[in-house]
C-alpha cells in the first residue's frame, strides 16, 4: 500500500521481548515515556541555555512558544537519551561554541546576553551549520535516516520543532488537531482550517 | 487406514491467507486448527498504539537505533515499522536467516497472530489473462494451470466478504471488483490526471483499489480516515485476519486457534500416500507434538511454506515434501518497488485536504499490454502507485532557513505539493532464484534457518529505467516542476510481495501444485499462499492469494466429501 507513510519513507522524505508474557505487556513494557529524560546530562547553565534557544526558534506569537509547550524538556530528553555520545558532543559543544560568540563580540556569556545578542550568536550558529552537506535525503521525514554529523544548529532547531509540533500544545494550538476526521475530502480550502493539520 | 484424526483441517498460518482457509472450512462444517508460530494478539484490545497522541509516542516517533540495529536490522526497513507497530513485527535477532552479502534479501515478516494482515498496504488489484498467459507467450516460468475465467467469480465472492473501494474504469487488463464507492483523489492528484491522460491517450490514473471499507460491511465500519492503519484498527475498517476471516471461523465453533506453535514439518505417510501428520513445536516451551488431520492447509506465507516443505523430507521425497519436481524453492519472485520520479507545485496555495486518506492513486500498467512494445527493451511491465500531498511542517522544517515567528508561521500552512509516482514491476520467474535451507545454521527450535539466492536481473532493471523516464515524462506533461528521477528501490523483498517457491502448474514434473493449489500426488495437502504463484503479474497480490484460497478450500472439501482426499 501506498499510503503516504510508505511515500514518505520510500521518497526518504519524512522529517521519521520478549517471547513471554502478554503482548500488551510487552507493548507498554517496551515503551519509554518521554516526559523526563532517564539521566541527566544538563546543568543550570546548559538547561537555561536551551530554553532560551528553543524559545528563539520557536518564539510565543499568536500561539504559545516553544517553553509553554514543553520543547525544552524534550530537547534535553533528546539529547541525554537519544543521541549517541558523538551527538551530544556536537550538542554541548554547539552550546560552548555560543558561549564563545557571545565573549568575542560582547564579553560576556550568551546568558547575560540580551535577546539581539543572542539571536546573533545564533544566526551565526546557523550560517557555520549551512556549510554543512549532508549525504542524506532532500528531505527526511521518515525519522529512519539520521545523519549523526550534523552541525549543533541543525540538531537544535529539528529537535525543537519537532518536540514542539508534536507536543500537546503545539499540535492543538500552532496546528490543527483532528485525530477521528471520520470522512476524507480532497479538495478542501485552506481558511477552513488555517493551520496544518497536526498527524 | 488412520481413521481418528485430532482435527479435519489443520491451516499452518493465520495471515491473509490462513485467515481465509479457517473462514471458508469452518464455515463449511469442517474442525479446523489453526496453527500460528506468532504470538497472540485479541482484536482491539491488542491495539495498544491505534490512537496514540503525537506526544506520547516515544522520542517524537525517531528510530531507537541501537534496538533496531540490534534487533531488527530488516524489519525496521520497512515503512510500516515504527515505535507504533514495532510490537506486531518479527524480531530478526531471534529468527535469523541468511543471505549471500552481496545479493541481500529483505524478509519481513510479523510476530503476531493475524501475520502482514495487520501491517500490509491494502491495495487489492485483479488479475487478468494479461497475467495468467505471459509464462506462456514469453516464455519465462511454466505456464499457469488457470486463467482468469477460473478465478472471476472467487475474486467476487472475496471481495464482497473484505470490502474493496475503488473506481470502476473497465480496462481488460486490470478487471474491475466488486467496489464499494470509491475515495476521493486531492486537487492535486485530479489536475496530474488530467493531464496525463490528455497527453498519454491509452493511460489512465485511477483511485487506489484498497481494502478500506467506505461504507459500513456487516459488523465493521467505514474508515474514519485517521491514518494509523498499521496501528491495528478496532472499528475494524480495514480488512485483516482478525477484523474479519478470523471472526467469521470463530462464529462457526469450529475454530481452534493455537498461537506460538510453530510447525517444523509435515509427516507423509507413503503408505497411504498423504500427510498423516504435523509437527509442531511450542514456541515458548519448545516441546514437540505431533498433530493429525485429514488435510492440511498451508498458509504460512510464501517463504514459510517453502521451508516447511523443504524440511518435511522423508525416503519418498529426499528433496522436500511433495518435491518430486525439483522446482521447491525455486522461481522465487518479489516485485521491483521504486519510487520512480516526484515532482513539486505551488499551484494549489489555498487549498487541502480533509482526513488522512489510507490510499494513494494507481497508474495501470500501459507497457507491452499486446506484445512488446517498440520502444520498449523489456518484457512485461509495471503499474504505479502514488500520491499527492502538501509539504508541511515535518517535511518543510529543516528546508526552511531562518528561526523566530516568521520561521514558525511558514511552517503552519504549506506552500508546495508533493506529487510521487511510485513503480511496482513484475519480476520473472528465474530459476536460479531460489530459497534453500541452510546446511549448518538453525533456528532456535533447531529447523534449518532459510538461505536466499535470489536477484533481480536485466529485465527487471531494464524494467526499472523506463519506468523511472516514465514517471518523470508523465510528471513533466502534468506540470510538476522540480521533477526528479529516482527509481532506486530496495533489494529483493523489500516490496513484501515474495512469490514462488511452490507453484502451480500443469505438469507435475515442473511444478509443486496442481490447479486446485493441490500437491500434485498429495491429495490431502494444499498450499494457498503466495508461493503459489507460477508469475508475478505487477499488481499487488493479496487479493489473488485470497481468492486462490477460498477456491482451494471450495475443491477440498468437495474432494473431502467425494471421498478423493482421505
Amino acid at each position: 500500500m501506498r499510503n503516504r507513510r510508505e511515500i514518505l519513507k520510500v521518497t526518504g522524505m519524512l522529517m521519521g521481548a520478549g517471547l513471554s508474557g502478554s503482548l500488551s505487556q510487552n507493548v507498554t513494557a517496551g515503551l519509554v515515556p518521554t516526559d523526563k529524560p532517564a539521566r541527566s546530562v544538563f546543568d543550570a547553565r546548559s538547561s537555561k541555555m536551551v530554553a532560551i534557544l528553543a524559545e528563539l526558534i520557536i518564539p510565543k506569537t499568536d500561539t504559545p512558544g516553544a517553553i509553554e509547550a514543553g520543547a525544552p524538556a524534550f530537547i534535553k530528553m533528546m539529547v541525554a537519551d537519544w543521541f549517541n555520545d558523538g551527538e551530544r558532543k556536537i550538542f554541548f559543544d554547539g552550546l560552548t561554541a555560543l558561549d564563545d560568540f557571545c565573549k568575542a563580540q560582547y564579553q560576556k556569556s550568551f546568558l547575560t546576553c540580551d535577546e539581539a545578542q543572542r539571536i546573533a550568536a545564533l544566526k551565526d550558529a546557523e550560517k557555520f551549520a549551512a556549510t554543512y552537506k549532508s549525504a542524506g535525503p532532500m528531505f527526511d521525514f521518515s525519522q529512519k535516516y539520521v545523519d549523526s554529523n550534523t552541525p549543533f544548529f541543525t540538531k537544535l532547531k529539528e529537535l525543537t520543532v519537532l518536540g514542539y509540533f508534536t507536543s500537546e500544545v503545539g499540535a492543538k494550538q500552532a496546528l490543527s488537531y483532528n485525530p477521528m476526521p471520520m470522512r476524507y475530502e480532497g479538495d478542501y480550502d485552506f481558511e477552513k482550517v488555517g493551520r496544518e493539520w497536526s498527524w | 487406514m488412520q481413521t481418528a484424526y485430532d482435527f479435519d483441517v489443520i491451516v499452518v498460518g493465520s495471515g491473509i491467507t490462513g485467515g481465509w482457509a479457517a473462514k471458508e472450512l469452518t464455515e463449511k462444517g469442517l474442525k479446523v486448527l489453526m496453527l500460528e508460530r506468532g504470538k497472540p494478539l485479541e482484536h482491539g484490545k491488542d491495539y495498544v498504539t491505534e490512537h496514540m497522541e503525537p506526544w506520547k509516542i516515544p522520542f517524537g516517533g525517531k528510530p531507537l537505533r541501537e534496538l533496531y540495529a540490534s534487533d531488527y536490522p530488516i524489519q525496521s526497513t520497512s515503512y510500516a515499522f515504527d515505535e507504533t507497530t514495532r510490537h506486531f513485527w518479527n524480531n530478526d535477532r531471534d529468527n535469523p536467516y541468511v543471505f549471500d552479502e552481496n545479493k541481500p534479501f529483505h524478509w519481513l515478516r510479523a510476530g503476531v497472530v493475524g501475520g502482514k494482515s495487520l501491517l500490509w498496504g491494502r491495495q487489492v488489484y485483479r488479475w487478468s489473462d494479461l497475467d495468467f498467459e505471459a509464462n506462456k507467450k514469453d516464455g519465462h516460468g511454466s505456464d499457469w494451470p488457470i486463467r482468469y475465467k477460473d478465478l472471476k467469480d472467487w475474486y467476487s465472492y472475496v471481495e464482497k466478504t473484505i470490502g474493496v473501494s475503488g473506481q470502476s474504469e473497465n480496462l481488460p487488463h486490470l478487471p474491475d471488483s466488486e467496489f464499494q464507492p470509491p475515495m476521493q483523489m486531492n486537487v492535486v492528484e485530479k489536475a496530474v490526471k488530467q493531464r496525463i491522460e490528455a497527453t498519454y491517450k491509452e493511460r489512465k490514473m485511477t483511485i487506489g483499489r484498497v481494502a478500506n471499507l467506505t461504507e459500513p460491511l456487516g459488523a465493521r465500519g467505514a474508515c474514519h480516515y485517521c491514518g494509523v492503519c498499521q496501528r491495528g484498527c478496532s472499528v475494524g475498517a480495514y480488512f485483516s485476519s482478525h477484523s474479519c476471516t478470523l471472526p467469521a471461523a470463530q462464529k462457526t465453533g469450529n475454530l481452534t486457534l493455537r498461537a506460538n506453535s510453530v510447525v517444523e514439518g509435515l509427516d507423509y505417510d507413503p503408505a497411504t500416500k498423504r500427510i498423516a501428520a504435523v509437527r509442531v513445536i511450542d514456541a515458548l516451551t519448545k516441546e514437540k507434538s505431533r498433530i493429525t488431520a485429514r488435510m492440511v492447509f498451508l498458509c504460512a506465507s510464501t517463504v514459510g511454506s517453502v521451508q516447511i516443505l523443504l524440511n518435511s523430507k522423508s525416503e519418498s521425497f529426499p528433496n522436500g515434501l511433495a518435491n518430486g519436481s525439483g522446482t521447491l524453492g525455486r522461481y522465487m519472485m518479489d516485485h521491483t518497488d521504486s519510487v520512480s520520479a516526484i515532482g513539486i507545485t505551488a499551484e494549489f496555495p489555498n487549498k487541502y485536504y480533509y482526513g488522512i486518506r489510507p490510499n494513494g492513486i494507481y497508474i495501470p500498467r500501459f507497457r507491452n499490454l499486446r506484445g512488446r512494445d517498440t520502444d520498449a527493451s523489456f518484457e512485461r511491465g509495471y503499474g504505479m502507485q502514488g500520491l499527492s500531498m502538501p509539504l508541511e511542517w515535518k517535511a518543510m522544517a529543516m528546508q526552511t532557513p531562518g528561526f523566530g515567528a516568521d520561521f514558525k508561521k511558514a511552517l503552519q500552512q504549506p506552500k508546495m505539493w508533493l506529487m510521487a509516482l511510485v513503480s511496482f514491476g513484475e519480476c520473472l520467474p528465474y530459476k536460479d532464484n531460489r530459497v534453500l535451507l541452510d546446511d549448518k545454521l538453525v533456528d532456535r527450535y533447531g529447523i534449518p534457518q532459510v538461505r536466499f539466492d535470489i536477484e533481480y536481473r536485466d529485465n527487471e532493471q531494464r524494467m526499472q529505467a523506463d519506468a523511472t523516464q516514465q514517471a518523470v515524462d508523465m510528471l513533466k506533461a502534468a506540470k510538476m516542476s522540480f521533477v526528479l528521477p529516482i527509481g532506486k528501490g530496495g533489494p529483493p523483498g523489500s516490496a513484501i510481495h515474495e512469490m514462488g517457491g511452490a507453484r502451480m502448474g500443469r505438469d507435475p514434473r515442473e511444478s509443486v501444485l496442481n490447479a486446485h493449489n493441490q500437491a500434485h500426488d498429495i491429495p490431502n495437502l494444499f498450499v494457498t499462499d503466495g508461493s503459489s504463484m507460477a508469475s508475478s503479474s505487477c499488481v499487488n497480490p493479496s487479493l489473488t492469494f485470497m481468492a486462490l484460497t477460498a477456491r482451494a478450500a471450495d475443491y477440498a472439501v468437495t474432494q473431502l466429501r467425494a471421498g478423493k482426499i482421505v
